[in-house]
């Protein structure tokens, strides 16, 4: 005979404030099988765990029921109360009397009363046909993978590193960085971006734990937490990555022309090509896209041999790589190299990208003076296409005016309507790193309102305005072209509240930021989810904020929302200490409130194969007949088989029949 | 003077907006970007788009019911263009004039193109048939302007509107 302990929880007036805890209380009293009912302020509090733990050992209660909040956050908590008395910590069972009766029926108290009444009778119901489970566990491959090499994934991967794993950094681009090596400088300090994160990528470069994997890309996951199967797909390059000194030979005669990302479209690149001068690893890649094939041999055929000297007649890039690492005679293969590697753990450190200008029509996308602010950023900066110096596209000259546009894309129904957070940062940045260097530029900046929300940063912002940059309150609304050149701002300034229009030579956008769409199959294929604003889904928004639904995938940076570069770093030390844990326990526990089959009762009809949604069902001859098994590392306790079953031969633990059946009697009383 | 905010008075401004048809007056985070393009508030009439819509906003109905600034809006659209936040500024500046009108506050600078409307059948009129003639053109346009009965049905649906009350024709 079971023995049932019922605790109510006031949960301060979150239930007791429209339930009347005590009828509820002296209901449970008259359930079969109760032995103890109580209520508590908090049960979750030390008292209250206290009560139920004083029951389990005077010998009073060998079941618990605890009727109060959700079982998402306060289950494994009372589960462990139950544990340190020293009982089974599955013969616990939670009523929701709050989401379920409190909150919902919250102008009803006498209704919300008798529901909870029901509530709690079904758990005791089920309670008292509790069974004793048992924790499973199994091994961790001890090993981490991240995905993207910016700064987030750089500082994931460092961290792991430096705590003795093995870890995998896995960059799509040819070097890592991200768009924190495009950036000039970086607020509120100034400091150059470049050489606070070269050295960082030189020690991701050499660190004896971390295998770079860039010009890669994932393309499949398979697995669960601990025991991770990643197929990665190493993009083809012609260059022998072996062989390649980042010399820059190949570079300097490929007559190839591109846009180059890097600069943001700002100048052109060859084809043959190394990402940018501080890259890690510094090696060269051929964009074939950009190819011309300029020795007019195509390429993956084999060089024609000049019948004069005898010699294959080879491009210039071949020629002019003095360690012979450039072979344009491979084949193009579009799956590339396909490589599998086994990982306990994996984050998502992904990043974003900046909205284009061609999306804000009435901002005179057209003119090449209306730049993004990740544009001009190139611009100013000492490697990029004017070498540092502050030179308007059209025609090469150094504006006199310049307007920076906030909230272009952010707080906007038409296209996002999030605030991306770093663009008041940046836009000020920008203007002081000009108004330094060129103090005779005049400087507007529009905004919405001035969100300068970080440690340094509204001191950073009052300082732009000593300097004498213009801060206008109100948002632009649209940019005419005066001529070819120059722009007329159409801006509006809300203190004086009156129309200002200002001649500018050159109109910078901040532009909102975004999950870029290559991430989504990416999301597909990790098991991720999308927030309202397009990036990846945390598992809480304060409580989980690394963690994701599924489990051993952690989130770093942009990829989960927009954030500034302190934060991302903070957010990225985080996600590595949170994927580090099951590689540190050496194994992680599985749930036994999962399905189980009873080989015996199993008929072979394989109705629950293509059923269960996790895959986790296979058919196995076992004796002379196929019988149903499940992977217990797949299976997550849905079930859909159970429910399926024509022979009632899968048990679903925590959830059987007769359990259910108790609970349904209770309900229907 | 300082404008004193209460509860009842916010609540009959914006009430009376939405029942003009002015719903978005509720998405409005002040941004400003309608009034930077706004022709009307250029042309030097202050209280339109964001203004019109935080006075709204802070309950200011009756105050602002002499407002002329309204009457200038020339309903280009181009403040729902640019609205950031589907606001409409513009249905919010028709919502407040049609408020006006039933109110009888008709701007003085509205009455002369009522007067025009009444009589020609159209609100501005300038008579163009030499112009029209010089291109090869009918003189007299095929509208309410030369025709007397369109002027008589204009007449009569004025006769019958609220518009008939201030006493302008």
């Amino acid at each position: 005979m079971a023995k049932v302990g019922v605790y109510v929880c006031h949960c301060g007036s979150n239930i007791a404030g429209v339930i009347d805890v005590e009828a509820v209380r002296a209901l449970a009293e008259t359930l079969p099988d109760v032995t103890s009912a109580q209520s508590d302020l908090f049960m979750c509090s030390n008292s209250g765990q206290e009560m139920i733990k004083q029951d389990i050992q005077d010998g009073k209660v060998d079941r618990v029921v605890v009727a109060a909040c959700t079982p998402r956050t306060h289950e494994p908590i009372f589960r462990n109360t139950c544990e340190a008395a020293g009982l089974n910590k599955y013969f616990f069972e939670m009523a929701n009397i709050r989401d379920q009766s409190s909150w919902v029926h919250q102008h009803d108290p006498f209704g919300a009363t008798e529901k909870a009444k029901l509530v709690v009778a079904s758990a005791v119901g089920k309670a008292a046909r509790l069974k004793p489970l048992e924790d499973k566990f199994v091994d961790v491959t001890k090993a981490a993978m991240v995905i993207g090499g910016g700064v987030a994934g750089i500082f994931s991967a460092l961290e792991l590193a430096n705590l003795g794993y093995k870890t995998y950094l896995v960059e799509k681009e040819p070097s890592i960085g991200g768009i924190m090596a495009m950036l000039d400088k970086t607020f509120p300090t100034n400091d150059c971006s470049a050489c606070i994160l070269t050295p960082l990528m030189v020690d991701v470069g050499n660190h004896p734990n971390i295998e770079l994997m860039t010009y890669s890309e994932v393309i499949d996951v398979d697995g669960y937490i601990g025991n991770f199967k990643v197929k990665v797909k190493k993009k083809q390059s012609y260059v022998d990555w072996n062989r390649c000194t980042g010399c820059a030979a190949c570079s300097e005669v490929c007559p190839g022309r591109t846009s180059d990302v890097f600069n943001q479209g700002m100048s052109q690149r060859s084809a043959t090509y190394i990402h940018f001068p501080q890259a890690v690893p510094k090696k060269a890649v051929i964009d074939m896209d950009a190819c011309i094939s300029c020795s007019g041999r195509r390429v993956g055929t084999a060089p024609t041999i000049d019948h004069k000297t005898g010699f294959p007649i080879l491009a210039p890039c071949e020629n002019a790589c003095p360690s012979g690492a450039i072979n344009l005679s491979i084949n193009y293969d579009p799956f590339g190299e396909v490589v599998e590697v086994a990982v306990g753990t994996i984050i998502a450190a992904t990043g974003y990208k900046v909205m284009e200008k061609d999306a804000f029509k009435e901002m005179a996308p057209s003119s090449p003076n209306v730049i993004t602010a990740l544009q001009l950023e190139r611009i100013i900066s000492a490697t990029g296409p004017t070498g540092g110096q502050l030179l308007r596209p059209s025609d090469n000259t150094r504006p006199k005016t310049i307007n920076f546009l906030s909230c272009m894309g952010s707080r906007d129904v038409r296209h996002h309507t999030y605030c991306s957070r770093i663009c008041c940062m940046y836009m000020v940045k920008q203007a002081r790193l000009i108004k330094e260097k060129y103090p005779d530029i005049n400087i507007f900046i529009h905004f919405i309102d001035v969100r300068t929300a970080g440690k340094g940063y509204d001191e950073y912002y009052t300082g732009a305005r000593r300097m004498g940059i213009h801060i206008l309150k109100g948002k632009v609304g649209g940019i005419q072209k005066v001529g070819d050149e120059t722009l007329r701002v159409l801006a509006y300034d809300m203190e004086s509240q009156e129309n200002i229009e200002i001649e500018s030579d050159l109109v910078v956008l901040a532009t909102a930021i975004e999950l870029p769409e290559s991430t989504k199959t990416l999301a597909q294929t990790l098991g991720l989810q999308f927030d309202g604003s397009g990036f990846f889904r945390e598992l809480h928004p304060k409580l989980g904020p690394v963690e994701t639904s599924t489990q051993g995938i952690f989130l770093a940076g942009c990829c989960q929302g927009p954030k500034d570069i302190p934060d991302t770093v903070s957010q990225a030390k985080a996600a590595a200490a949170a994927a580090a844990i099951p590689l540190a326990q050496g194994h992680v526990r599985i749930a036994p409130t999962i399905s189980e089959i009873h080989p015996e009762k199993c008929s072979g009809c394989g109705i629950c194969v293509p059923l269960c949604p996790y895959f986790a069902i296979t058919l196995k001859t076992w004796g002379d007949r196929p019988r149903a098994e499940i992977d217990i590392t797949q299976c997550k306790g849905c079930g859909v088989c159970t429910a399926t079953c024509p022979s009632g031969a899968i048990v679903l633990h925590g959830f059987e029949e007769e359990q259910i059946m108790a609970q349904i009697e209770a309900l229907t009383r | 003077m300082s404008i004193q905010l209460s509860k009842e008075k916010i609540d009959e401004a914006i009430l009376t907006i939405i029942a003009n048809g002015g719903e978005g007056i509720l998405q409005c985070v002040q941004c400003g970007a309608c009034s930077a393009v706004c022709p009307g508030v250029r042309a030097g009439f202050p209280v339109l788009c964001r203004l019109l819509i935080k006075k709204l906003q802070e309950g200011q109905l009756e105050e602002i019911i002499e407002e002329t600034s309204t009457w200038g809006c020339q309903a280009c659209n181009r403040c729902t263009e640019v609205c950031p936040q589907g606001v409409r500024p513009l249905e919010v500046v028709f919502a407040f004039r049609r408020y006006q009108a039933k109110e009888l506050a008709i701007s003085t600078s509205s009455t002369l193109v009522q007067m025009t409307l009444y009589e020609r059948g159209h609100a501005v009129f300038t008579d163009a048939q030499a112009l029209r003639e010089s291109v090869g053109l009918p003189g007299k346009a095929p509208t309410s302007a030369y025709d007397e009965k369109a002027q008589k049905e204009i007449q009569t649906l004025m006769d019958n509107s609220p518009m008939s009350e201030l006493g302008l024709f």
